[in-house]
């Protein structure tokens, strides 16, 4: 239905605060995306000026092709969700979920056919004579969505709707509500801090950070191709591995240097390597694309390491391993036997580490992508 | 049994550290609060006159000033203003202090910051400025002459041509007004101040959502902010309607200063201040009945407004054995 689209938007609060800064972001037709940061890197605000509960400093806002820019909330047709639900206390369910249509005037008995109809949708039809206090944080966390989509808004915006439900529930919400959005087809906006719920839930993800958009793409590309250190360190758990080496050239081809042993260089990073002009790189490498291995061999591939810790997780174990001082982590079956200072060899998959630029922490490739 | 029984909790609760946490406010309700209470009983059945304890203070007459007082109260005619004016006084000043409060809560609750700030202060000048020099504002303000503020600004404007004596002449509208004005003022703040704090504490994002639902201010106000300020309504109505049947200061100034009316202008409270100390005749007896009287009546017309307003929904079970 709607297409939302941010162009340079700035804001900048009357204390002198800037909350975010030339924002640039389309959220397609359908499409889920969310906003995902650290706490205070201005995702909210974000959302807050799609909602037009702020307006932006600079920059415009569309929907569609409508300049919604200085348009109060009430007009842009939008669902919102807070992290606090914000039901109102002295309504029952029903009226809660009735208030937007009731605000609008619909007569009586349309309403109750939509507040059935979305109750039902949300499984909370059961529940429709309680007050808020009555429920458990799962129910009251469907009303306060039943009561965002009631009025069938174009644009669904989340504020970290999950954060207040315990971890166990939030799982099997984050399941639901990307079936419910697939379902009704509205425009999405979700902001969130957890990068395992925008992983899970969302079609492209956002990350922002101090104020600015720093990637968007595919949970995909946003997991395995982070355009800074920031991005992979931020998603992933455990995040991404970061060692600093220094590059060496010799016949063969170029090498990285980590604490004195060598790493090749991956044969689609040379040409890159080169044109950068980079004496030093960070290496960056995800502990479940990371083999540790008890027998080294001197293959270019792997490092040597000595172990630090073991966690076992259940599942699989991790592996802490002391680089010459960089602690980095690897994901290994449960099957691999070690103990603490064993000496092991760590080995990164070549075709999936990720370089960066020591001193703008971006990674080659977008670093390479924004000279061009 | 009951007796021995009502003892050893007595001393338990002595012995218990709830009692040591009471006790200065138990000291301080026993000084000020049930010894004069006790006092004022014991001189309702004395025919205590003009202050002559000696004479007096061991002669009984039974409930001879309370028969004296009801039969004043239903036959004598310059007594039965001064309850007429009683009511009136309580149920409009209430409704001007508990709406005008909430009003001006809710206004400045859509105000930007500088303003609420400011029109808070200005309707908290009453309260602040003392009595005596508040009351000689309005005194001037509604005086009878020709220089009276009212009278000045009525005349200039052509809206009258003699100076009206509003306290004195128009019985009993003039002097009803004017107390109730000048009392009206100075109880708005009250409420005004209970119901910002407690709106302030209503969570930021029910009004948000509500306003993205496109709820007007009215809508907002109506539907949010008045059912939860419900409490608070019922405490501040209770408060003041408790406060307003005890009060006397300005009251006795306008009317000492021959502003307002005297019969028509003087409430049970001031009635019996001046029975008591400013008579010819202090008649201190009956003083004390009309005093006990008023507790009783306040004591019953407090619970009733709780319990009509739903006090005890309010108070809920607490969570965990305390």
């Amino acid at each position: 239905m709607v297409v939302v689209r941010l162009v340079n938007v700035t804001k900048i609060f009357k204390t002198g605060v800037v909350g975010v800064k030339d924002i640039n972001l389309t959220v397609n037709h359908k499409e889920f995306m969310a906003l995902l940061g650290p706490s205070g890197s201005g995702k909210s605000t974000t959302l807050y000026l799609i909602a037009g509960i702020y307006k932006p400093s600079s920059g415009k806002i569309f929907f569609d092709d409508r300049d919604v820019t200085n348009l109060p909330p009430k007009d842009r047709n939008i669902g919102l969700v807070f992290q606090n639900w914000a039901l109102y206390p002295h309504m029952r369910v029903y009226d809660n979920i009735a208030f937007p249509l009731r605000i609008k005037k619909l007569p009586e008995n349309e309403i109750r056919k939509k507040v059935l109809e979305t109750a039902k949708m949300l499984r909370i039809d059961k529940f429709l004579n309680r007050y808020p206090w009555q429920l458990s944080g799962g129910q009251q966390q469907r009303v306060a969505i039943a009561r965002a989509l009631v009025k069938e808004p174009d644009v669904l915006l989340l504020d970290e709707p999950l954060s207040n439900l315990d971890a166990q529930l939030r799982i099997s919400v984050r399941a639901e509500l990307k079936r419910l959005q697939k379902r009704l087809g509205i425009t999405t906006i979700y902001v969130t801090h957890d990068q395992a719920e925008a992983l899970a839930m969302a079609d492209r993800i956002a990350v922002i950070n101090n104020g600015r958009i720093i990637q968007i793409g595919t949970p995909e590309q946003v997991y395995s191709k982070p355009a800074t250190i920031f991005v992979g360190g931020f998603l992933g758990n455990p995040p991404m591995n970061f060692v600093e080496a220094e590059i060496t050239e010799e016949k063969q081809g170029l090498y990285m240097l980590l604490s004195g042993q060598k790493l090749t260089v991956p044969k689609h990073y040379e040409p890159l390597v080169r044109k950068a002009g980079l004496r030093k790189v960070v290496v960056g490498f995800r502990p479940e694309d990371t083999a540790v291995i008890p027998e080294c061999r001197e293959t270019g591939e792997c490092i040597k390491g000595r172990v630090y810790a073991v966690e076992p997780m259940g599942r699989e174990y991790i592996v802490v391993v002391d680089l010459g001082g960089d602690l980095v982590k690897a994901i290994v079956p449960r099957s691999l036997v070690l103990i603490e200072d064993q000496e092991v060899c760590v080995c990164p998959s070549l075709e999936k580490l990720v370089l960066f630029d020591p001193k703008t922490e971006k990674s080659l490739e977008t670093l390479y992508a924004e000279k061009t | 049994m009951a007796k021995s029984n009502l003892f050893s909790k007595i001393k338990g609760f002595v012995r218990s550290d709830a009692f040591i946490f009471l006790l200065p406010a138990i000291i301080l309700i026993i000084v000020f609060y049930l010894i004069p209470i006790a006092v004022s009983v014991y001189m309702s059945f004395t025919p205590l006159r003009n202050w002559n304890i000696q004479r007096y203070i061991h002669e009984f007459v039974g409930f001879e000033n309370y028969w004296r007082f009801f039969y004043m109260v239903t036959h004598d005619p310059t007594v039965q203003p001064i309850f007429i004016t009683t009511v009136v006084f309580i149920v409009v000043t209430l409704i001007v202090n508990v709406l005008g409060g909430l009003g001006l809560a809710i206004a400045t609750f859509f105000m930007g910051e500088k303003e609420a700030s400011g029109t808070q202060l200005l309707w908290l000048l009453p309260r602040m400025t003392p009595i005596a020099v508040y009351s000689m504002i309005w005194y001037y303000f509604f005086h009878g002459s020709a220089i009276g503020t009212l009278n000045s600004i009525l005349m200039a404007l052509g809206i009258i041509h003699h100076p009206i004596d509003w306290g004195q002449s128009i019985i009993p509208w003039g002097p009803w007004m004017i107390i109730i004005f000048v009392n009206g003022l100075v109880g708005v703040s009250y409420g005004m101040i209970v119901f910002t704090s407690a709106i302030s504490n209503i969570p930021k994002e029910l009004v948000i959502a509500a306003r993205v639902d496109g709820a007007s201010n009215w809508s907002i106000t109506k539907n949010i902010l008045i059912p939860l300020l419900k409490w608070h309504i019922v405490y501040v109505t209770t408060w003041q309607m408790l406060s307003l049947l005890t009060t006397y200061d300005h009251i006795f100034l306008l009317v000492e200063w021959g502003l307002v009316n005297r019969y028509w202008g003087t409430t049970w409270a001031l009635y019996i201040y001046n029975m008591a100390f400013t008579a010819a005749e202090k008649d201190l007896g009956l003083a004390a009945a009309a005093g006990v009287i008023l507790v009783i009546v306040g004591a019953v017309l407090g619970l009733l407004a709780l319990k009509i307003m739903g006090f005890d929904k309010m108070v809920k079970e607490p969570r965990g054995d305390i």
